[in-house]
């Protein structure tokens, strides 16, 4: 997704178009196609076939790590390297250490959801390639990379044609 | 959304299943017998038995209301289907006024400073008995389940309204209703578990006390309705109308809770260690010793980590049995937390679980059973006229 590749953009100015291009491209068994549009849309992954996000797993991953390192931390300082009497409590305290323990999973899973976030979606673009200045207003588009499965720009473009879109134009870099 | 809307909506009229008649006449019947047979054994076990399931069940009835209260103010659309079963759980409420003034009768078996000698017998209980003597508590008990009648009276009464006239004014008239409720029932609650459970102890005080009861109550709530949703859908009375996506949210909200439950415990019990105050101190003593540190640490394995775990995983949250499993596991940890808080203040502190407690608890199911089934007999499954329903039909949980 991060990668940039041109390819055709079929703009559309109907939201159920663009749901029906998108999930009849899926039906076709494309997979690496892409639908912009302004807003969100209910129902465009299932049509375009997203898979759930990893995100999920990487910030449970994060969480436990998060979790070790709090233990690590408050055991380490607080009974290795500088053990200190507090109020006659035993030097390896459990119920002092869980907020810290708490604290760093909240962190370490915060940070890396955001992290993750970011590089599996591929921002920050500085400067992408424009489209078509009104898919930020009212207009939808499907956008098929060249290394689409069965990418032909003449099929497609009578494809999408017969399925509603208003213009098909080839992008030179999205 | 219009692309979207091929629901097969359909909700017939309830009629409560002839078993479950013949189970509710005999939970009840086990019930009165067994409080019975408690008195005549053992009068103060039958007591502490009744206060542990009134205390319960009261929590599940409040419950239904302050879900209801808080869907009217944040004037949520997608529960607005499951909004009802929700209010279902509110006819449970006239039975708290009943239960409160039948626990009167046995203050002086539950109630440690209704007797002189334990007043005299410290300074820090004789300085509160302004509060804690049984005609302000009697006055008490009738104001909070007045007061809690009252509230669903109102909100409950117009969302039935709504029903037959279709007026979407009585949706904006809850809303301040519900906000007059939710502070109503902040301040009332926590008297209400300082009352029942808190003033077991006289000498002990937590500030944090009446959240922690609320914690309970709350997410105790939503594996009943998480229950009641299964049940409606697999027995074919609603559908269409609440659905699995409803059940997600629903469960969301039970792990949501789930986890602040342990984060209430957990700051509770974290400030009481670390003070390390004589006063304080006593309440997770009693809870350490003969035997109620293992219920202590169960508390804290199933009710806190075992379900957190397993409503993590988004499938197991739409997965009908897994839910089932976990809601009634929570339910379980109700029951024996309120235990947990109240048996070690009795019986010299020993664990002491058997027929008493599982039959006056039975009882009160028997109870809440009935309120429910009758309220699902007499009123629509679905608020049909709800200005809002439709945002619940085409409710979608995105991933």
């Amino acid at each position: 997704m991060a990668k940039s590749l041109p390819g055709i953009a079929a703009i559309f100015e109907e939201e159920h178009k663009v749901v029906e291009a998108a999930r009849k491209s899926r039906d076709l068994g494309m997979t690496k196609f892409d639908a912009i549009s302004p807003y969100p849309i209910h129902g465009m992954e299932e049509a375009c076939g997203i898979k759930r996000s990893a995100i999920p797993y990487i910030t449970f991953g994060a969480a436990l790590v998060g979790l070790s390192v709090g233990l690590f931390i408050t055991w380490y300082t607080s009974v290795v390297d500088w053990p200190i009497n507090v109020g006659g409590k035993p030097l390896f305290s459990l119920p002092a250490f869980i907020p810290i323990m708490f604290e760093l999973t909240v962190l370490f899973a915060a940070l890396s959801s955001v992290a993750a976030l970011f590089y599996l979606t591929g921002i920050p673009r500085v400067n992408p390639p424009v489209i078509d200045p009104d898919l930020t207003s009212h207009k939808f588009a499907i956008f098929v990379p060249e290394n689409e499965v069965g990418y032909d720009v003449q099929k497609l473009e009578s494809f999408y044609k017969g399925l509603g879109a208003t213009e098909v134009k080839k992008v030179a870099e999205y | 959304m219009a692309n979207h809307g091929h629901h097969h909506l359909e909700v017939k009229a309830f009629t409560t299943p002839s078993t479950l008649k013949v189970l509710i006449i005999a939970l009840i019947g086990v019930g009165l017998l067994s409080f019975g047979l408690g008195q005549y054994l053992n009068s103060e076990r039958a007591w502490t038995s009744y206060l542990v399931s009134f205390f319960y069940f009261s929590c599940l009835g409040l419950g239904g209301l302050f879900f209801s209260a808080i869907q009217h103010i944040t004037k949520a659309g997608w529960s607005s289907s499951v909004r009802r079963y929700a209010e279902a759980m509110t006819s449970f409420i006239p039975f708290i006024l009943i239960g409160g003034l039948v626990l009167l009768a046995g203050a002086k078996s539950i109630f440690p400073w209704t007797h002189e000698d334990v007043i005299k017998s410290s300074a820090l209980i004789e300085a509160k008995t302004a509060y804690l003597n049984v005609p302000f508590l009697g006055i008490r008990i009738l104001v909070f389940a007045l007061g809690w009648f009252a509230f669903k009276w109102f909100i409950v009464g117009n969302s039935l309204a709504q029903d037959k006239t279709g007026d979407e004014k009585l949706t904006l008239k809850n809303v301040g209703l519900s906000i007059a409720f939710i502070l109503f029932f902040a301040i009332t609650f926590t008297l209400f578990s300082m009352d029942m459970l808190m003033s077991l102890l006289p000498t002990w005080y937590s500030t944090i006390f009446g959240i922690y009861c609320f914690a309970g109550l709350f997410q105790s709530t939503f594996a009943v309705l998480s229950l009641i949703i299964i049940f409606m859908r697999r027995s074919g009375f609603v559908k269409g109308y609440v659905n699995v996506e409803h059940q997600h949210d629903i469960v969301k909200f039970m792990k949501g809770f789930t986890v602040f439950w342990a984060y209430i415990a957990f700051s509770q019990f974290m400030l009481i260690w670390y003070a390390n105050i004589p006063e304080e101190t006593e309440y997770y003593i009693m809870r350490s010793q003969n035997g109620w540190l293992v219920i202590s640490m169960v508390l804290l394995i199933f009710r806190f980590i075992v379900p957190f775990i397993a409503l993590l995983p988004r499938g197991l949250k739409r997965n009908d049995n897994h839910v089932i499993m976990i809601s009634i596991l929570i339910l379980a940890m109700q029951y024996l937390d309120i235990y947990w808080m109240v048996y070690p203040n009795f019986n010299e502190g020993n664990v002491t679980f058997g027929f008493v407690e599982i039959g006056v608890f039975l009882g009160f199911l028997g109870l809440f059973l009935l309120a429910l089934t009758t309220f699902f007999t007499k009123f629509s499954l679905v608020p049909l006229k709800d200005p809002r329903l439709h945002e619940a039909i085409d409710h979608h949980v995105t991933y």
